[in-house]
């Protein structure tokens, strides 16, 4: 008797589960699909009362390939992609050695100089832009990507270098002894033995760089004016500027292609991401 | 004692490695390449900026002397107080709802996956989303929502409730409200990962002796599920409002800071004061603000942090 109540109030909790995440999901996935609809929608279609849920016909898919040939998307999305290559590679090496140091070594001050870089996490990038704007431009630094680059990776470096180390604390230390007695070097034993163990600790950083330096909108705003240069997010508010209500579904289809890349890194890599998104805030 | 002569050129390059051998045994070597970075570029333009709020120069001119007059200026512009209260509705507003929202989603999951329900890691899934779009899009995808013509979507839907059209953008209340929950929208994904995770983190036997007990599920949520997480409450809490204030990206593509200036937080304010009414002293002097908030907030953060370590 009492199991079958219990199955009962199960299936019941169930269904009102259910309905919660129908009700989330739609909260969350309907901006977004409304966007992709309208991204595939014609002129007459976008001022359509009541407006229609799907695009009638297939003609949208022009919507795409009419902005990617007039907007200077195309440009964008590939500053963009170089941008980040080289934010995550600039980054991961500065921040591997000295999360092996504070993993590895004993220092005075260690655990202060690890407090002080997690502040430096906390500061807005607008504050440190002002006076890098001045410096820049006197230094002909601004439009340049390197200027730029390593902007971001200092913007990624402070949270890395927390998330690389409490990969490296994992790691037992008499591996790098053995590793030692070998006759690797510190340098090596962190390459070759320590590195290829935290490899999906690592893909969880390229992963976390790559969405923060894709996303990343106050600095390139304010150190770029050339269109040339300019990445996505920079490309795309000045599109919304530049278009008018007529031409909602180009804007639509442009914010659509700039969200693919991470969106689909998201969706497949989301068990790495989720551990980075928990690590440090949450032991255990 | 070897007389100095007997010291062979081997024995002085072997000394050479062995002092690079040595150095490489300390965290010096290790640390430098962070360490240029982070004073390159986040701890002397932070300085930096406390000095140029000091003096009256400004974008161009390299003369310049030292003075209080843009904390004057800050302080006595009456916008200034409609500014700090446009950012303190913004944060509280999305703090709040990111955290209530956050939790319930993270408990039901939670819960999902103890009935073992199918669908739970979509949900789970489609609840973070909004995290891997960049700041830009949300503003614009949301712009495209708030539409104020008939033909714009969310006007539509709530036609039906007899609600409408909501004038999203030209009535400078609802504009604060809805970049508040547009900004829900988008950092509730963190809220509800960090509690989800730490929910994991709660032992079963824990929420056993509560079933035991015979205790409902709102006594278990309240006496032993919050207790439990309470350092992770905290943390997410601290790291929201934190997040919220920095916010920028989303509101300049969402609203512009409009109509007038009644959606201008803390950080668009610095902004527009330097770059639009080329004041840098005053736009250097709120940015100041913005950073000593940044650093109080990070302060209590790690001591939080630093008592989760240590217990």
């Amino acid at each position: 008797m009492k199991a079958v109540r219990l199955a009962h109030r199960n299936s019941k909790q169930k269904i009102v589960l259910y309905i919660f995440f129908v009700i989330v999901a739609f909260f969350f996935l309907f901006p977004i699909l409304w966007t992709l609809s309208l991204s595939l929608k014609t002129i007459p279609e976008l001022f359509e009362i009541p407006p229609s849920i799907l695009p009638k016909t297939f003609t949208g898919i022009g919507n795409y390939l009419y902005v990617i040939s007039n907007y200077g998307i195309t440009g964008s999305l590939l500053n963009s992609l170089y941008i980040t290559l080289w934010t995550v590679i600039g980054c991961l090496t500065v921040t591997l050695p000295a999360a092996y140091a504070f993993s590895r070594m004993k220092f005075k001050f260690s655990s202060q100089i690890q407090f002080i870089i997690l502040m430096f996490q906390m500061i807005s990038p607008l504050v440190i832009v002002i006076p890098l704007y001045k410096y820049y431009s006197s230094l002909n630094l601004l439009n340049s990507f390197t200027g730029l680059i390593t902007i971001y990776i200092a913007i990624s470096a402070p949270f890395q270098v927390w998330f690389l180390k409490g990969f490296l604390d994992t790691i037992p230390k008499e591996l790098d002894e053995a590793s030692i007695i070998d006759g690797c070097s510190r340098l090596q034993t962190l390459i070759k033995v320590l590195i290829p163990i935290i490899s999906p600790g690592v893909l969880s950083s390229v992963l976390l760089i790559s969405i923060m330096s894709w996303s990343q909108f106050i600095v390139p705003y304010i150190l770029i004016d050339s269109p040339a240069k300019m990445p996505i997010s920079v490309r795309l508010l000045n599109l919304q500027s530049s278009l008018t209500n007529i031409t909602t579904h180009y804007l639509a289809a442009a914010s659509i292609i700039a969200i693919f890349p991470t969106v689909l890194l998201f969706v497949f890599l989301q068990k790495y991401i989720v551990s980075a998104m928990t690590a440090g805030s949450v032991k255990g | 004692m070897l007389p100095s002569a007997t010291i062979s050129a081997a024995t002085r390059k072997k000394s050479l490695s062995y002092g690079l051998w040595r150095i490489s045994q300390g965290p010096v070597l290790w640390l430098i390449p962070l360490a240029l970075v982070l004073v390159t570029f986040f701890l002397y333009p932070a300085l930096e900026v406390v000095r140029i709020s000091f003096t009256n120069s400004d974008m161009i001119s390299n003369t310049y002397h030292y003075t209080f007059n843009s904390y004057i200026r800050m302080f006595t512009d009456a916008s200034f107080y409609n500014m700090i209260w446009i950012t303190f509705f913004f944060v509280s507003f999305s703090v709040i709802f990111q955290f209530l929202l956050g939790f319930i989603i993270a408990l039901t999951v939670d819960k999902g996956e103890h009935l073992r329900m199918k669908g739970t890691v979509v949900a789970r899934t489609v609840a973070l989303v909004s995290w891997s779009i960049p700041g830009v899009v949300i503003g614009i995808i949301w712009n495209i929502l708030y539409n104020e013509s008939p033909s714009g979507i969310i006007n539509y839907l709530i036609s039906f409730v007899g609600i409408g059209p909501v004038p999203f953008f030209t009535s400078p209340v609802i504009a604060l409200f809805a970049i508040s929950v547009a900004n829900v929208w988008r950092g509730t994904a963190q809220s509800m990962i960090l509690l989800y995770a730490g929910l994991k983190t709660i032992p079963m036997d824990v929420i056993e002796a509560a079933n035991v007990d015979g205790a409902n599920s709102w006594r278990k949520l309240l006496s032993v599920i919050i207790p439990s997480i309470r350092p992770v409450i905290v943390i997410n809490i601290l790291l929201n409002i934190i997040n919220t204030f920095n916010t920028f990206d989303m509101i300049m593509s969402l609203t512009g800071g409009g109509p007038g200036r009644s959606t201008e937080v803390l950080v668009l304010s610095s902004y527009t004061t330097i770059f639009q009414l080329l004041d840098l002293g005053k736009g250097s002097a709120i940015a100041v603000l913005l950073l000593l908030i940044n650093v109080v907030m990070s302060v209590i953060y790690i001591r939080i942090s630093k008592e989760g370590v240590s217990t």
